[in-house]
């Protein structure tokens, strides 16, 4: 799990642009949306839809399954442990 | 000075009729266009769309021209659309020749259908690639109809054929022209068919607009085009007047609506206010209606607001057309005109569910004379229109202010290592999801508006050629290498010509006035003078103008293989033009 959790963190940096971030920056139980976490906004949602259906094969039908889904890379983590198809 | 300006002609082509009767008929019959696709080459068949029922080749045979020359499904679109509305006014050539004709299209997608077929496959001359921009369709459209006449291209995205038409009646106002052809044209791609459905806001059924249970639009496809002139000068029968229009900046998001539909509710405002009546006076709305959850009740919100207790007829007829983008402010400008022509309020299809954050639109149509019908257009980029059509002549001002306009600040960028310096301007979290040409923007309109001591301009006004090419050239790399799946949602949300436009009036709070014109060589000259035209018109005494391009290294190639040298490196100019008053 822990390294699924680096992965993922290496993953969101790349796909979000996040130039300015390190892995090492991001707690995975932190929230990555709002102003009290990461500051992550709904096209970011969208992204990491496309990040799980293009590495992991999980296809997510509408923008709000994921509202329960991105609270944290934690939670991103353990989502994509059970759903993987890839 | 007042003047009416008078509608003497339509043309019409979409998935529920190639022509204007044709058209009436499936609208008095609620007859819907949507349904699988058989003409566009996308993996996508899950997702219904409102395709013309016509192959190119049949397209080309219309307009008597070899089936074997490439030409985009835009431009043949445009150019059925617009010959019909040539031929209805009664223009003959010897008019057309006599007076001064402009014809002014919207569009975003442009060539993008050939672009998209040849790319990652590029051989031979690639002489394709010169008709991918904006500027190129419109000049093309004017040649398949016959016209020899100035062509102007506005791509202020879903919103642009409106403001193409908003446009004319301002040049006829001014004494610029004496005949505007105005309107736009867009054909499916897989290039946008992806983007939208990248936003997951394409529904899988047929579109509801302002149903409870609307999961999105259904991406259409068509063109249609107006005859305009000064009503005094009309030679052909006067069909509908203009009576008032809008063009304002929701200046909230690039692809999400404020919750109060604050640009939509000044646009439909400016166009009641500029015809004098009261919004009681309106017999029906043509709402821009989309059918995503966004939309609508933003949508919603703004009619609220302006309407309050005395609702009139609302419909949406994306859900018998599609959503056809740049084109739909000119086609559900038609549809109006048929409205107000055989009085009746044309009605979508589908609504049943009632959502209390929603207008409860019409879903029968209604037999009554319609004296004012509002029209509504709004396009990514929050660029939010409004048209106003009469039956009855309505007299608009016409007065040029008498002013200098004097240049009061300007910046100028060519080297990419500037562009590091917008940090200082930008968070972190914003600066990231911003391409080169953005960046570049954003700071020579920034560092222009220091140097005029302006805060906040009146009205924002973007000339680009090729617009967000970089966006652009990376999705269709995706495509030709890895298929249609995983596009990138930024990408595509950042890919339309007015992304700079809607970007700068984001960052500034600016709800004025927010065009984009992509008008090839000539987009530098009509940028400006626009901007002038704004200010002798008393609508704006600061206006930040824009000139930015860019062109990503595949393109640059494809051009150099057609036999066109274009210059490549970045540029951006911003100036700010302003009235010496």
């Amino acid at each position: 799990m822990d390294q699924l959790i680096e992965t993922l963190k290496e993953q969101l940096i790349d796909t979000l642009n996040l130039e300015e971030i390190t892995a090492a920056d991001i707690d995975e139980n932190a929230p990555l949306f709002g102003a009290q976490g990461l500051g992550l906004d709904s096209i970011d949602a969208l992204e990491i839809i496309v990040l799980l259906e293009r590495n992991y094969g999980i296809r997510l039908k509408n923008a709000a399954e994921g509202k329960d889904i991105f609270t944290s890379v934690a939670n991103i983590a353990n989502y994509v442990a059970a759903n993987r198809t890839k | 000075m007042t003047k009416s300006i008078a509608i003497t002609g339509k043309g019409i082509i979409c998935a529920i009729g190639s022509n204007p009767d044709a058209v009436l008929e499936s609208l008095c019959a609620k007859h819907s266009g949507i349904t699988r696709f058989t003409h566009l080459e996308s993996c996508h068949s899950e997702l219904p769309v409102g395709e013309v029922h016509a192959s190119d080749a049949d397209l080309k045979r219309t307009l008597g021209i070899d089936e074997n020359r490439e030409i985009s499904r835009t431009s043949l679109l445009g150019a059925i659309a617009l010959k019909q509305a040539i031929s209805e006014s009664g223009l003959t050539p010897d008019i057309l020749d006599s007076k001064r004709v402009v014809l002014i299209s919207g569009t975003t997608v442009g060539g993008m259908d050939i672009t998209e077929r040849h790319f990652g496959s590029d051989c031979g001359d690639c002489s394709y690639i010169t008709s991918h921009d904006c500027g190129s369709n419109t000049k093309e459209i004017a040649e398949l109809a016959g016209l020899q006449c100035r062509c102007l291209t506005i791509s202020t995205a879903c919103s642009s054929a409106l403001n193409a038409i908003t446009l004319g009646a301002r040049m006829l106002l001014q004494g610029e022209a004496d005949i505007v052809l105005a309107g736009g044209t867009e054909a499916l791609s897989k290039f946008h068919l992806n983007g939208f459905n990248s936003l997951m806001i394409l529904d899988t059924d047929r579109c509801r607009p302002f149903d409870a249970t609307r999961r999105g639009l259904n991406l259409g496809e068509g063109a249609a085009y107006v005859t305009l002139c000064r009503a005094d000068e009309s030679l052909g029968e006067i069909q509908a007047y203009i009576a008032g229009y809008g063009n304002r900046c929701d200046a909230f998001h690039q692809t999400a609506t404020s919750a109060n539909g604050e640009g939509a509710y000044l646009a439909m405002q400016d166009a009641i206010e500029m015809s004098c009546i009261s919004p009681e006076q309106i017999g029906y709305v043509n709402a821009h209606g989309t059918g995503t959850p966004d939309n609508d009740r933003s949508e919603s919100a703004a009619l609220r607001r302006v309407f309050g207790e005395n609702m009139p007829p609302v419909a949406s007829t994306k859900s018998l057309t599609g959503h056809t983008t740049s084109a739909s402010g000119s086609i559900e400008t038609v549809i109006s005109m048929l409205a107000m022509q055989n009085m009746f309020t044309p009605v979508g299809a589908g609504w049943e569910h009632e959502d209390s954050d929603c207008i409860k639109p019409a879903i029968e149509p209604i037999s009554k004379p319609l004296e004012f019908i509002l029209c509504n257009s709004f396009g990514f980029g929050g660029n939010d229109s409004s048209l106003l059509l009469s039956e009855k002549p309505v007299c608009l001002k016409s007065d040029k202010i008498a002013t200098d306009v004097i240049r009061t600040g300007y910046c100028k960028i060519r080297e990419e290592d500037e562009l590091a310096e917008v940090r200082q301007y930008v968070p972190a979290m914003e600066a990231r999801r911003m391409n080169k040409l953005l960046k570049a923007a954003t700071l020579t309109s920034l560092k222009a508006l220091q140097e005029s001591g302006v805060d906040k301009p009146d009205a924002i006004v973007i000339g680009t050629q090729f617009g967000m090419l970089e966006q652009g050239e990376k999705i269709l790399q995706h495509i030709a290498d890895r298929g249609e799946d995983s596009i990138s949602p930024t990408l595509f949300m950042q890919s339309t010509h007015n992304t700079i436009a809607g970007a700068l009036a984001i960052r500034l709070g600016c709800h004025g006035y927010n065009l984009t014109f992509s008008n090839g060589d000539n987009t530098r000259e009509d940028t400006i003078e626009e901007a002038k035209r704004l200010i002798t018109e008393g609508k704006a005494n600061h206006v930040l103008v824009g000139i930015h391009d860019y062109m990503p290294e595949h393109f640059c190639r494809l051009y150099e293989r057609a036999g066109k040298s274009v210059d490549g490196q970045l540029y951006s100019e911003a100036i700010i033009i302003s009235s010496s008053n």
